[in-house]
């Protein structure tokens, strides 16, 4: 039950990353982005391409894809949304699909559907109060740890952040308080870019680097982020958590096949009675 | 005296076919210009325009010379053109203290770049707001809010300020206070053009009066004058022109 328990934390709180990309991009653009999936299968084989086949230790592999791939977002955002950003949320919306599509299909193109994993030795598994931990559970919990953290720091001490809590409360008042949304919106893409190709590492390292890897967690990473309230930081961790250990122990009960649908009905019962999640902010429309 | 806001046949709409219509006005630097009008008119609309949210489909906006025209609203921010909308006018969720660090910490390109956000000055100017900052500031009552939006459009040290219906919907109390401090904010040479509803207290602290009906200037008239007017009510009825020309 505990191992059960504990289990279910790590394969929720490995969410965590793409969450809180989607609670940002969320605030920002006001558009879900469905193409976050995609975009961590992407980077996870821009990862493997430089820590396997170019033999480069994975961290720096992953430092380096992370930076590149927070200006790629810049760069494709350039390309296809900005171009739609007038036509409202449903058209972005549609817009991210058709781009997940695509860039799944890259890496298929590029790597094919044979499943691949990363360059690192393995590591025995250690104990820790009755529970079994290994290596990658060890990171996944201490990174999305620190990016809940400097996600926080980042939207309440920095200017930057700031300006994209502005942007996102009132986009037009922010203009004529003297930001430059076009400026923050690009900020915003490199920095869900760092935590989408962080959060396609994590994944991979937990399991394996295929072309659905990444879009396999979308329902799970969307549960968390309106669970934890669409904007919130904590919120994306916390939700991550809970659904993570929510699903796992509903397999205690349920057949695993139908795991994926405790997130579904968790997005389901949270639209009904708290359509702001447990820790956003109303969202009034003007 | 030399005018430091020129508007000039400003055509200007949200879809087909324009809101405004043709817009002349003139702000002389240090005045007070008052637009009233009856809902609908086109006031809003005006100020969105110069602020750069709206865009000039015809005619011009000249700040101290320079042609506003085809500068973002960041950019005019910087050209010293201060905009408190109507409505939506804070960050809600933001912190006091967050809205009026954010207005300044933008600008740093122009020259107020040292110094703090919260001036001597502006605690002065408004007293409430320090036992505030680590409010919500969806969390202030009306006349809080307002006051803060005004005092965030003033952290930037603009030379035209421009305020959208500040006393509306506010208590008398507030009303005296915001037009207390619109007159101590021009008294320190910021020149206003303040759209407004409350005719009578918003004219006793201008200069001019630009009544405004249907997207056209029906009026231009020294506000005092504005003032001793028999019937300032039926300036509204869109018969302005020739009650004007009656008096
Ligand atoms: N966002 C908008 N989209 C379309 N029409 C608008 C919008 N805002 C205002 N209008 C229209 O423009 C006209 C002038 O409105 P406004 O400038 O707000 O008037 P005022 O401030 O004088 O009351 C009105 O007919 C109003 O319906
Ligand atoms: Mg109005």
């Amino acid at each position: 039950m505990l191992q059960t328990a504990f289990n279910g934390l790590v394969t929720g709180i490995i969410v965590t990353l793409p969450a809180l990309a989607v609670t940002l991009l969320f605030g920002v653009l006001k558009f879900p982005n469905f193409a976050v999936g995609s975009m961590m299968t992407l980077a996870a084989y821009l990862v493997f391409a430089l820590n396997v086949q170019l033999g480069w230790p994975l961290v720096i592999s992953t430092a380096v894809v992370a930076v590149a791939f927070g200006g790629l977002l810049i760069a494709i955002d350039y390309v296809t949304f900005k171009p739609l950003r007038e036509r409202g949320s449903i058209t972005l919306m549609v817009a991210s699909l058709g781009l997940g599509f695509v860039l799944e299909n890259i890496a298929r193109l590029a790597y094919g559907n044979t499943a691949r994993s990363f360059a690192i030795e393995l590591a025995r598994p250690f104990r820790f109060l009755d529970i079994r931990m290994n290596r990658e559970q060890m990171i996944t919990i201490v990174v999305s740890t620190l990016a809940m953290l400097a996600m926080y720091f980042l939207l309440t001490r920095m200017p930057i952040g700031r300006a994209m809590r502005a942007v996102a409360d009132n986009p037009a008042l922010a203009l004529v308080r003297g930001i430059e949304s076009p400026r923050i919106i690009r900020w915003t893409w490199f920095i869900a870019g760092m935590l989408l190709a962080v959060g396609g590492v994590l994944i991979g390292m937990d399991r394996a680097l295929e072309p659905p890897m990444g879009s396999s967690y979308l329902v799970a990473v969307f549960a968390a982020a309106i669970l934890g309230g669409l904007g919130s930081p904590l919120g994306a961790f916390i939700g991550a958590l809970v659904i993570g250990i929510v699903s796992e122990l509903a397999t205690l009960v349920i057949p695993p096949n139908y795991r994926i649908g405790i997130p579904l009905c968790v997005i389901a019962l949270i639209l009904i009675f708290r359509p702001q999640g447990l820790f956003g902010q109303p969202y009034i429309r003007k | 005296m030399s005018d430091i806001l020129v508007i000039k046949e400003l055509h200007a709409g949200y879809g087909e076919g324009d809101i405004l219509k043709g817009i002349d006005i003139t702000l002389p630097a240090g005045r007070v210009v008052t637009i009233i009008g009856p809902n609908g008119s086109g006031k809003s609309t005006l100020l969105k325009t110069l602020a750069g949210l709206l865009l000039a489909r015809r005619g011009d906006i000249v700040l101290k010379e320079q042609s506003l025209r085809d500068l973002s609203p960041p950019r005019r921010v910087r050209a010293g053109l201060s905009y408190v909308p109507q409505e939506y006018n804070i960050f809600r969720n933001l912190t006091v203290l967050e809205n009026l660090k954010i207005a300044r910490e933008f600008m740093a390109d122009r020259k107020m770049r040292g110094g703090t956000a919260i001036s001597d000055e502006l605690i002065e100017l408004f007293p409430e707001l320090p036992g505030k900052f680590k409010a919500r500031a969806g969390n202030l009552s009306g006349g809080q809010r307002q006051m803060l939006a005004f005092a965030c459009a003033l952290t930037v040290h603009p030379e035209v300020l421009m305020l959208d219906e500040p006393s509306a919907g506010l208590s008398p109390k507030y009303m005296t206070d915001i037009f207390d401090t619109v007159k101590k904010v021009n008294a320190r040479g910021v020149s206003v053009l303040m759209v407004e509803q409350n005719a009578i207290e918003a004219l006793r602290i201008s200069d001019t009066c630009v009544v405004m009906a249907n997207g056209h200037v029906r009026l231009t008239a020294l506000a005092n004058q504005v003032l001793e007017m028999k019937d300032l009510h039926s300036l509204y009825l869109g018969d302005a022109k020739e009650e004007a020309v009656a008096s």
